[in-house]
């Protein structure tokens, strides 16, 4: 039995690929509806348009390749928390409903998917500052409009559609604005002579845009935000929403539990290795989609296909060129440090200031991430540093004059559960039913 | 896209909020107008959703007496009690 976990553009495929193949499937997913962030979608109670969603019907072939495959067994809802390999047998301890069950498996597919990636800034923990993805979330998989007069900001192509989604449904985007420069497009020419698809998506969403007449404000980003308003290179613009992200990162939990080789991809993103199969280190377990590396939905269907045995290098290469191209066009700006203060929060959780952090490199000696982690407790709290890990270790190194070593960054992305359990479901199953 | 009943109802810190069928804790409060969700245990800072999709755990809240639930990726249930 193969056991794909994640149901978004990679995992999906994979499940449909596999199974038409003749092998039995269990698709494992965490959300209560098949298609991951990407194809996040209205409840069946709503008669969605799909007004919201860039050619929807890729999504929906998918859907019903999977949903009527009498091979595939889902698991919605499900959160596999722990995973260990023995005698080349797979078990998931999965948790749902409140329940711990273990699941076998022959082969596992992780197609675990990707988090907006962020940066601290002066106020970005009040209420109404988010990713993104957050507002975009709320929107398609709720109906919900996170505010009226929004500020999308950050760099990289999903701020376009989702400033673009939240005009559409009535938000008044007061700011859209993209750090990096458009010459730096001149940087992928070749990616979009080998991906003209990609011509027309970008185009669609400028059409969207310029229907709402919103125009895009190049090299400028949120420097800090108050109760009403943001401040964007020094000017003041008024709004309720301020949604700012920095590309994604990807979730490589459960790849670094079973031992999988990571590697750290040009960026600075921590990446799974894998092999012209999807194969990673770990003989039988694969992966596909964004934790082998950022690179859209497109390549993570064709990953996805690949890694269920199926056939796609050429088309794999291709997408794969347009990702490089977007990570050259879509740099992190590095001076994005400049615009802390000493009381700018760090780490959300345990309320680590940017002072805290500093202190613990002059006065307690913290050499790297991990030790100012030691020291502050920056990265200790519930998300286990997946927001603040990155930025912790970068702070660190730049008060020390140092570059963030590879190995840093990999054991940044190691964590000893992908998600937390309480000793009662860990003990008997406790029955958390809501 | 038409938006069905609001036909279900919970409370957040005792007040009495509505929901659709199948939306989070955080969406029908977003919906509601209620963006402040919790406060921070050291600094006392209000807090909302921040990631909305179960990573960054900042919209935690109590339900049915269970802490540290994300409102962000739990579906309402009628009669649910929630509190910061």
């Amino acid at each position: 039995m193969i056991a794909v976990i994640g149901a978004g553009p990679a995992g999906l495929s994979a499940a449909a690929t596999a199974a038409e193949r003749g092998e039995k499937v269990l698709l494992i997913d965490s959300s209560p509806r098949l298609g991951g962030q990407y194809w996040r979608h209205l409840p069946s109670n709503w008669n969605d348009d799909r007004s919201l969603h860039y050619d929807f019907s890729k999504a929906q072939a998918l859907f019903d390749r999977v949903l009527t495959n009498p091979l595939i067994t889902r698991h919605s809802n499900a959160h596999v928390w722990q995973a260990e390999k023995n005698d080349g047998v797979f078990t998931l301890f999965v948790v749902r409903d409140g329940v711990e069950e273990k699941v076998i498996a022959d082969k596992v597919i992780l197609a675990t998917g990707a988090y907006d990636r962020s940066i601290p800034f002066p106020g970005w923990t009040l209420p109404g500052v988010m990713t993104p993805g957050a507002a975009q979330a709320m929107l398609k998989s709720h109906g919900v409009l996170v505010g009226k007069r929004v500020v999308v900001a950050g760099t990289g192509p999903f701020i376009l559609p989702v400033a673009a989604g939240l005009a559409d449904s009535g938000a008044e985007i007061v700011g859209l604005y993209e750090a990096n420069n458009p010459i730096r497009w001149l940087l992928n020419l070749h990616g979009f002579i080998l991906n003209p698809s990609k011509i027309a998506e970008a185009l669609y969403y400028m059409k969207k845009l310029r229907k709402h007449r919103i125009s895009i404000r190049f090299g400028k980003s949120v420097d800090s935000t108050s109760k009403g308003f943001a401040t964007v290179n020094g000017k003041r613009v008024d709004c309720d929403v301020v949604a700012v992200g920095w590309g994604f990162v990807p979730d490589l939990s459960l790849a670094g539990i079973l031992g999988a080789q990571l590697k750290v991809d040009g960026d600075g993103t921590v990446v799974v290795a894998v092999d012209s199969h999807q194969e990673t280190s770990v003989p039988g377990l694969f992966a596909a989609g964004e934790s082998t590396g950022i690179g859209g939905s497109t390549l993570s269907m064709i990953e996805g296909v690949i890694a269920a045995g199926g056939k796609g290098k050429f088309a794999r290469w291709r997408a794969q060129v347009f990702a490089r191209g977007l990570q050259r066009v879509y740099p992190v700006p590095t001076n994005w440090q400049a615009k802390l203060n000493d009381q700018t929060i760090i780490c959300r959780c345990e309320e680590v200031t940017l002072g805290d952090i500093c202190s613990s490199v002059d006065e307690l000696g913290a050499e790297n991430g991990r030790t100012a982690k030691l020291f502050t407790r920056a990265g200790m709290g519930l998300c286990q540093g997946r927001v603040c890990g990155r930025n912790v270790s970068e702070i660190v190194a730049a008060k020390r004059a140092e570059k963030v070593h590879d190995s840093e960054r990999m054991g940044g992305a190691q964590r000893p559960t992908a998600g937390p359990i309480s000793l009662g479901e860990l003990g008997d199953g406790l029955q958390k039913k809501f | 896209m038409t938006q069905p009943a609001a036909s279900i109802t919970f409370t957040f810190n005792d007040e009495k909020v509505s929901a659709v069928p199948g939306q989070t804790i955080a969406a029908a409060l977003f919906s509601a107008n209620q963006k402040v969700l919790r406060k921070t245990r050291m600094g006392g800072e209000d807090r909302s959703i921040f990631c909305g999709i179960g990573i960054c755990w900042d919209c935690v809240v109590t339900v049915n007496g269970i802490s540290n639930q994300r409102a962000c990726i739990i579906e309402v249930v009628d009669s649910m009690v929630v509190q910061s």
